[in-house]
């Protein structure tokens, strides 16, 4: 009888506070997980090498294209509005016209560069003193600068293409030309490349993906005696899950982390040259790397990708295993 | 506190394991099961255990029907049994200590906790000097020894022993259903499938005969 009453206040286990449970688990899940990976440094990897490089393509991408976005940005600011001048008219003229245009609400600033200025300005470039020595005569014609009000005038290109419709009726202008041409096309441009990009990170995010999924499959694999002791000792799904799910996010984030130090060592390798390419154009165009922000986003995408792959790998198992019981 | 109400199992195959069971244990009990291979001795633990569903009738456990836990309850009902397989079922690539604490880990224990445990466990079973070992270096006996140890280490409130002696030598076989013995007396409820009838006669306990179905 006693002894039954012992079995009665028996408890299966010194009760563990769920949370402190919960926090032992993860951190046997983190300490488990790590020690897989080095314990097959050869797959391992292989693996973070295929992530890392698939990684590193729609970075490098995207980072050119954040270059190539920054050269037009800088000339956004102030869209200006260039008026040349047909060639029979006065310094003065130019200068009256100036000042009239000045008087319009719809103009800020109007600078005038005189045929004499300009050709100054050309000798200054390198190169050209020569070829202006060889003219008799100063070709260039008087040129009026408009930087007009954008709150008045409206942002979009269209509304500065109206207004410079506007000024080409003046009887001495010869043309008119917007500065930002070159950059709408550009832009143009770069927004299919854009999209491109897009594309291609998709792509290679679920190349990221099926890496990581396949991986995991593969140790699930390995390790299905063990799943099905655990699980008969009691193991519920989110235990058996844990460690292959840590695993993804090792593989994504240690990926990652590769494909960055590729990434910017392949910058290193490309700055001295565009600098010089720069010098060549008189830029100050300096290369731009990953910010930290960039950087966090990357790790953290990564990470994630791994997770979800491994969730996907696990997931399937579990759901197969399960329909088998 | 284990109760077979007219339980029946027929596998898939068409074979039919058991047929129309009423069995009642009380807590505490140490009871044997015993028959002919294939009388259904394994598959009476496996239903207790979960591993099996009955195709007819019920099994109660302290009272309430087995058939009522959903699936998700099932993993924390294992948890307050220690089953003991014929094979071990040993992770090869854990050391002892690593594959006794396979249960505790699961439960989220301590550390430190871990440790005092395990090496009572297996204090108890007499492998205290095989901790570090690997189930590889160890004999068929020590590896049944590092199963019940497994088993044991959570305190489950029962024990189920499926064979636990089937390839042991005698004298070995005797003391690990001593063993048995002792984890019934802490207060554990203990049920054991053999067919070594010498050896359950010799342990005076509740016997359980099995007619194979005809």
């Amino acid at each position: 009888m006693a002894k039954q009453q012992a079995a009665q206040k028996r408890r299966p286990t010194a009760r563990t506070h769920p949370l402190d449970a919960w926090l032992n688990q993860q951190k046997h899940a983190i300490q488990f997980s790590l020690q897989r990976l080095w314990f097959s440094p050869m797959s391992t990897w292989m693996t973070l090498a295929a992530i890392a490089i698939a990684l590193s393509l729609p970075t490098s991408l995207h980072l050119l294209l954040k270059n190539l976005q920054s050269l037009t940005d800088s000339k956004r600011e102030v869209p200006t509005v260039t008026l040349f001048l047909k060639s029979n008219i006065s310094e003065q003229q130019a200068k009256d016209r100036a000042e009239l245009l000045s008087d319009l609400p719809q103009v800020v600033n109007v600078e005038v560069i005189t045929r004499d200025e300009a050709m100054a300005d050309f000798r200054q470039i390198t190169g050209f003193a020569e070829t202006l020595e060889t003219l008799d005569d100063n070709p260039l014609p008087h040129v009026l600068i408009i930087t007009p009000k954008l709150s008045l005038l409206g942002v979009t290109d269209q509304d500065i293409q109206k207004f410079a419709q506007k000024l080409e009726v003046y009887q001495e202008v010869d043309s008119v030309q917007i500065d930002v041409e070159w950059i709408q096309r550009l832009r143009a441009i770069l927004r299919i490349a854009n999209r491109i990009i897009l594309v291609v990170s998709i792509l290679l995010g679920m190349t990221v993906l099926l890496v990581v999924g396949n991986t995991i499959r593969l140790d699930i694999e390995n390790r299905k005696e063990e799943i099905t002791v655990t699980r008969l000792i009691g193991a519920t799904n989110a235990y058996i899950r844990r460690p292959f799910l840590y695993n993804g996010i090792w593989l994504g984030l240690f990926g990652g982390v590769i494909s960055l130090v590729i990434v910017n060592v392949a910058l290193l390798f490309l700055l001295e040259p565009v600098s010089q390419l720069s010098t060549l154009y008189g830029g100050r165009f300096t290369l731009q790397g990953l910010d930290g922000l960039m950087t966090l986003e990357i790790l953290l995408a990564s990470s994630l990708l791994g997770l979800l792959g491994a969730w996907l790998a696990v997931g399937r198992y579990l759901w197969k295993s399960e329909a088998i019981e | 506190m284990i109760e077979f109400n007219q339980v029946s199992k027929r596998y898939p195959t068409g074979q039919i394991a058991l047929y129309n069971i009423n069995l009642t244990l009380l807590a505490g009990e140490m009871v044997f099961i015993t028959g002919h291979s294939g009388a259904g001795k394994s598959t009476l633990l496996k239903l207790v255990a979960l591993l099996e569903r009955p195709t007819q009738g019920e099994v109660l456990i302290g009272g309430s029907p087995l058939t009522r836990l959903s699936h998700r309850q099932v993993p924390a009902y294992r948890r307050r049994i220690g089953f003991i397989f014929q094979d071990p079922h040993l992770l090869y690539d854990r050391s002892v200590f690593e594959n006794v604490a396979i249960p505790l880990l699961i439960a989220g224990m301590r550390p430190s906790e871990i440790r005092r445990r395990v090496h009572a466990a297996l204090d108890k079973v007499g492998l205290s000097n095989k901790v570090s070992s690997f189930p590889l270096m160890l004999s068929a006996g020590e590896k049944q020894r590092v199963g019940i140890a497994r088993a044991v280490v959570n305190r489950p409130t029962i024990i189920l022993a499926d064979e636990p002696t089937g390839n042991l030598d005698p004298e070995l076989a005797q003391d690990i259903m001593y063993t048995f013995a002792q984890f019934n007396e802490l207060g554990a409820t203990v049920l054991i499938a053999s067919h070594d009838h010498a050896l359950v006669e010799r342990m005076q306990k509740r016997t359980i005969v099995l007619q194979k179905v005809e």
